[in-house]
């Protein structure tokens, strides 16, 4: 019995909805994302790799783990090598706690509000940042103005973004009266109950992820290849591969906090197919809002984005925390709304 | 598994354009190439601005004495397997630049060549049958006469570095 537990948890972890799974839906993101570019611009995108290019962001990823790997003489070797796959690991770690199949992967919990503890929304936050100071050490380590200025920019960013990051991704945790993630996905799509909070958290998510208007840690047109400039081979695949996780990472979380994560109708008691596609179906529109963001505004300068975290963004979330717990505490739970 | 690492190759190719000394009119035709009329990306194909990243080396005008070196060295840091497409009737042979007092003559005087696209400037039909030709190519690649062109492209480099250093 035991040994079939460890057996499920194993294959929970590797497979389904744990790395394979993380994976092929960061790739599958990416195809999207690069899809709907292209039809904003009016062009077609990837089309030859598979039926209507999906196999694209697969192709990239395996031709960059066979080509050359070059480190160059005076890059800090242990961190050039160490931080690509630091990063990986972490944000995939950071998706386990995620409800994907309605249960995060390493739980046993039944019911979606079971599947995580209190507090689990504060670590994969602290996840996250962590994975974004290892791509600064990556770009740091590689002995490159152009990288060394796009992971100054980077540090920059994250720091300044995090604070209201983290404030209003509280303001579903208020409502639900929870830490957990579980507890807030189970809850009604607090979308809902507090439509100002999701429209500023995609624009926090946004700059955290480093996607346009807040691009400027990746801006080619001054950084060459931003803080990934002297990275080839299997590192340069894991780079890309890390903001892809991070994409469907930030994404994942807007599911989670403000969309309901993966509850909807489910049938013929296949809850965790239902889940799943549930969470992937409200993935791709997220995922959809952020590349039509990306697209049709143009690139801040690294000054305006930081006014407008710390002069804009940041009074903002603390006037959205502070409405929501007025509604929290007069309104919505007087009426039993929203527990 | 050679079989995937084959076909993620020519699904995947990377470019980087280097303009050693063209008019400009080669260049433009390889933006082109980008804009939705041509869409190249509908190959895989992306324009990287890291030599570290690419795959392919759009080449583009005659080598000056200037660029030679520099030529040499962005090639030297690209990632085997690596490619080099000369773009254009400069890039190709040094064209009507061949023998002024600056120039070296065409890229393959410098690094070897895989394929050589004709032109003043090609078409940017050209240059997509160009590169997808060497795709096809990448499967069995021309192994010898790529060495035979490395091979003669030595001593140029060195003659290069020699006026360079007077
Ligand atoms: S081939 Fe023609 S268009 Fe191209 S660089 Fe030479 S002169 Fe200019």
């Amino acid at each position: 019995m035991i040994a079939m537990i460890d057996l499920l948890l194993i294959f929970r972890i590797l497979v389904f909805p744990g790395f394979t799974f993380i994976l092929f839906l960061a790739l599958f993101c990416e195809w999207i994302d690069r899809k709907l570019e292209a039809r904003i611009q009016n062009r077609v995108g990837p089309i030859v790799a598979g039926p209507g290019g999906i196999l694209q962001p697969l192709a990239d990823f395996i031709k960059l783990l066979t080509k050359e790997d070059i480190e160059p003489r005076d890059t800090k070797k242990l961190v050039f090598r160490f931080a690509p796959l630091a990063a990986f690991t972490i944000m995939i770690f950071a998706m386990c706690f995620l409800p994907i199949d309605g249960a995060s992967v390493l739980s046993s919990g039944t019911s979606i509000a079971e599947s995580g503890f209190n507090g689990d929304l504060i670590i994969i936050l602290a996840f996250a940042t962590i994975a974004n100071f290892l791509l600064f050490l990556a770009g740091w380590a590689s002995a490159n103005p152009y990288g060394t200025i796009s992971s100054a920019r980077v540090l920059t960013q994250f720091l300044g973004y995090d604070i209201p990051l983290y404030i209003i991704a509280l303001t579903p945790a208020f409502i639900a009266g929870s830490l957990s993630i579980g507890v807030i996905a189970a809850g009604v799509p607090y979308i809902l109950l507090a439509p100002w909070a999701f429209v500023l958290f995609i624009i926090t998510m946004q700059a955290e992820l480093e996607k346009g208007p807040f691009d400027v840690p990746h801006s080619e047109s001054e950084l060459v290849g931003g803080l990934e400039t002297e990275y080839t081979g299997a590192k340069l695949a894991f780079l890309h591969l890390t903001r892809d996780v991070q994409v469907v990472f930030g994404s994942a979380l807007v599911v989670t906090l403000f969309l309901g994560g993966p509850s909807g109708p489910v049938f013929f008691g296949l809850d965790w197919l239902f889940h799943t596609i549930w969470f992937v179906l409200k993935l791709i529109v997220v995922v959809a809002i952020s590349a039509y963001i990306t697209n049709v505004f143009a690139r801040l300068r690294i000054d305006q984005v930081l006014t407008g975290n710390w002069k804009i963004l940041l009074p903002a979330a603390l006037l959205s925390l502070m409405l929501t717990i007025t509604l929290v505490t007069w309104v919505y739970h007087p009426f039993g709304i929203g527990v | 598994m050679a079989d995937a690492k084959t076909w993620a190759r020519v699904k995947s190719p990377w470019v980087l354009h280097f303009n050693s000394g063209a008019c400009n009119g080669c260049d433009i035709e390889i933006v082109a190439l980008l804009t939705p009329k041509y869409d190249i990306e509908r190959f895989g194909i992306k324009l990287e601005p890291s030599p570290r990243h690419a795959d392919v080396l759009l080449a583009t005008g005659c080598v000056t004495h200037q660029c030679a070196e520099r030529l040499k060295r962005v090639y030297d840091q690209m990632p085997q397997p690596k490619f080099v497409v000369a773009i254009g009737a400069c890039a190709c042979s040094g064209s009507v630049f061949e023998g002024n007092y600056n120039v070296v003559g065409g890229v393959d005087k410098v690094i070897p060549v895989t394929a050589y696209i004709p032109g003043c400037p090609p078409r940017p039909e050209a240059i997509i049958d160009g590169v997808l030709k060497l795709l096809s190519t990448i499967s069995t690649p021309p192994k010898k006469e790529k060495q035979v062109q490395a091979h003669r492209a030595e001593p140029a480099l060195a003659e290069v570095k020699q006026n360079g250093k007077q």
